[in-house]
């Protein structure tokens, strides 16, 4: 990068402050930095930005990474228009409030208006005033940046937040799961699955679904949050959508959902997949679950449910935590407690049985099932997300002479 | 976003995947001479080249168990010999296998068995190189089992050796490297040798 240019920009920013710097100057504590110091040139750029508003007292003014090209602030744009690197005015209505995660975060929530939503940060510096849900705000000079991918628009000390009066009803625009994409989202999907939470600051987690395909979903715990019904619709509005490793997921705690009437055919129900199971995990077998009302996670051996601590009353379980190998992958699977009786021939009461007859208890259960399924040649269908596979139907395979005959020809073909 | 990199570096983005078991018949395992070894972590899968062009680090077997060791005195471990249509697989289990020892340790000579393991290369002082399967579990099975086995294995194996002729195949540059002499077709009259022996 030509310093001298850099220099160019850097004063051509101040001027339009109405700040008049000496070009001169900007080059010398650019080359300062980057000859003598070896700093990046848009690091280098941005230090010297961020001195000289500091020395000019233009708080706020260069704060933000990356900020290069960019020149004075882009007024009154439309959310769907604000691309990271800009500083923008904008006029939205605060549809969702997220608790902070760090005491450096005053607040942060969603903003929107009628072409789409972005999520905000106020950082506790800059002192701003806190916006509240449902309200519409003039945010002047933001800087639009990019968090995991995804933009996000900063508020600094030097951005100006004014309430606005504002009586226009948002309806966002409903996409398809298949075509989300990171940022914020609104669908109207089903609910296909519920999984075991990990943490407990997770309200709920699990597999929503449309015609177009399925997102793995998370709410974490908020006042005012509620669960979804599994096997429910629901039209959800201004949900995070995150990246992680490729794979998008939705986050709901920003945004806000209503049951909905009817029905959705949910896409990717129906994979088959072939090949042997090649690994039982702990955790399979005879398992207890926690008796409260709508927790029904695995117990520990001594009983205790992650939530609701010792629940001596449980209530016995199967199921299979495995992975199957085809060859080419290997998928992790999920039997429950229909699938694992009808594979392995154990029943629950029969499982129940062995467990209290027997001096290795739920163990000698594990046991025999792995006895009965490890190696074993199965075709599983089922819903088939991230490699996890959840199977509704499992059955063992029987050889089929047609199959050898045809591989001895293919064999046979040249040999 | 969208995750860049060399070939190498995408099979490890994009998440974490188990490395799949591949199906060789021991014929085939035992003309491996090469292991290599993808990235510098210290917890990079070890790869073993089967001659017909692909990469493994794990394997599932279906055989006859037809002998087993217990050796060593402090540090206990289990050897077995496993006989499938094509020759024998040499297998092991020790301490840090210990639920795969014990199985193999109650396991009555002769059965069926379906093993997952890990297969690793070694030299001999005379420099001719030998592949044992470390076992991670091994079960009882019976003989429709073992003859699906069979199937797969033939399947794959032919499956391997088209990839490599259509030069599709990941590592064919690998495999001309490394096992210049060995002809990738001989191992077709392999599969159907192994074929023709099983009666359905």
């Amino acid at each position: 990068m030509d310093i001298s240019q850099t220099a160019e920009r850097i004063s051509v920013r101040f001027s339009q402050k109405g700040q008049d710097v000496d070009k001169k100057k900007i080059e010398a504590k650019l080359r300062r930095l980057i000859d003598e110091f070896g700093v990046q040139p848009a690091e280098a750029e941005r230090s010297v930005t961020n001195e000289l508003a500091k020395e000019l007292n233009l708080p706020g003014f260069g704060t933000s990474a990356g900020i290069s090209g960019s020149a004075g602030v882009k007024e009154g744009c439309s959310i769907s228009e604000i691309a990271p690197g800009e500083w923008v005015t904008i006029e939205g209505k605060v549809v969702g409030i997220l608790s902070p995660p760090s005491p450096a975060i005053a607040q942060s929530g969603i903003i929107a208006d009628s072409t789409g939503a972005i999520r905000f940060v106020a950082w506790a510096k800059a002192n701003a005033p806190k916006m509240a849900e449902g309200s519409w705000y003039r945010i002047e000079s933001a800087v639009v940046d990019e968090y995991k991918g995804v933009a996000n628009l900063k508020i600094h000390s030097g951005t100006a937040i004014k309430p606005i009066i504002e009586d226009q009803a948002l309806i966002p625009s409903i996409l398809k799961i298949g075509d989300l994409k990171p940022g914020i989202g609104s669908v109207r999907a089903k609910v296909v699955q519920e999984w075991e939470t990990t943490h407990e600051r997770m309200l709920q987690s699990g597999v929503l679904g449309d015609e177009s395909g399925t997102i793995k979903f998370i709410i974490w715990k908020e006042a005012g949050k509620d669960k979804l019904a599994v096997g429910s619709v629901y039209t959800i509005y201004y949900a995070q959508v995150d990246e992680f490793n490729g794979r998008l997921s939705l986050n709901l705690t920003t945004a806000s959902y209503m049951k909905d009437e009817g029905d959705i055919a949910v896409s990717g129900g129906d994979a088959e997949i072939r090949g042997t199971i090649i690994h039982m995990a702990p955790g399979s077998g005879l398992i207890k679950r926690c008796p409260v009302d709508g927790c029904n996670r695995a117990l520990s051996r001594q009983n205790y449910c992650p939530v609701h601590e010792i629940q001596p009353k449980f209530v016995y379980d199967l199921r299979i935590k495995g992975w199957l190998d085809d060859g080419k992958k290997t998928y992790n699977l999920l039997l429950q407690r229909d699938v694992v009786e009808s594979l392995t021939g154990i029943t629950l009461d029969a499982a129940k049985e062995l467990a209290e007859n027997n001096p290795l208890g739920m163990d000698e259960v594990f046991l025999r099932m792995r006895d009965a399924v490890l190696g074993r040649y199965v075709a599983c269908k089922g819903r088939e997300i991230d490699n996890r596979l959840l199977v509704r139907a499992c059955e063992r395979l029987k050889v089929e002479p047609g199959d050898h005959t045809a591989l001895l020809n293919r064999a046979g073909g040249v040999a | 976003m969208s995750n860049g990199g060399t070939p190498a570096s995408v099979r490890k983005e994009g998440g974490f995947e188990r490395e799949p078991a591949r199906r060789v018949f021991s014929s085939e395992l035992r003309e491996c001479k090469y292991q290599f070894r993808e990235g510098d972590d210290e917890k990079s899968p070890t790869f073993v080249l089967l001659p017909t062009g692909e990469r493994c680090n794990r394997i599932f077997l279906i055989g006859t168990l037809t002998e087993k060791q217990r050796q060593g005195d402090q540090n206990i471990f289990y050897r077995g010999r496993i006989v499938d249509p094509t020759g024998t697989f040499y297998v092991m289990a020790g301490s840090y296998q210990p639920e795969a020892m014990q199985q193999l340790a109650k396991i009555e000579t002769p059965a069926f068995v379906a093993v997952v393991g890990k297969p690793n290369l070694y030299q001999k002082p005379d420099g001719a190189y030998t592949v044992s399967v470390r076992v991670e579990s091994i079960t009882v099975v019976d003989r429709e089992t073992r003859d699906l086995w069979v199937l797969d294995a033939a399947r794959s194996t032919l499956d391997r050796i088209e990839a490599l002729i259509a030069g599709t195949s990941p590592d064919a540059a690998r495999i001309k490297e490394h096992y210049p002499s060995i002809d990738p077709v001989s191992f077709r009259k392999m599969a159907y040798e192994a074929l023709a022996q099983i009666k359905i």
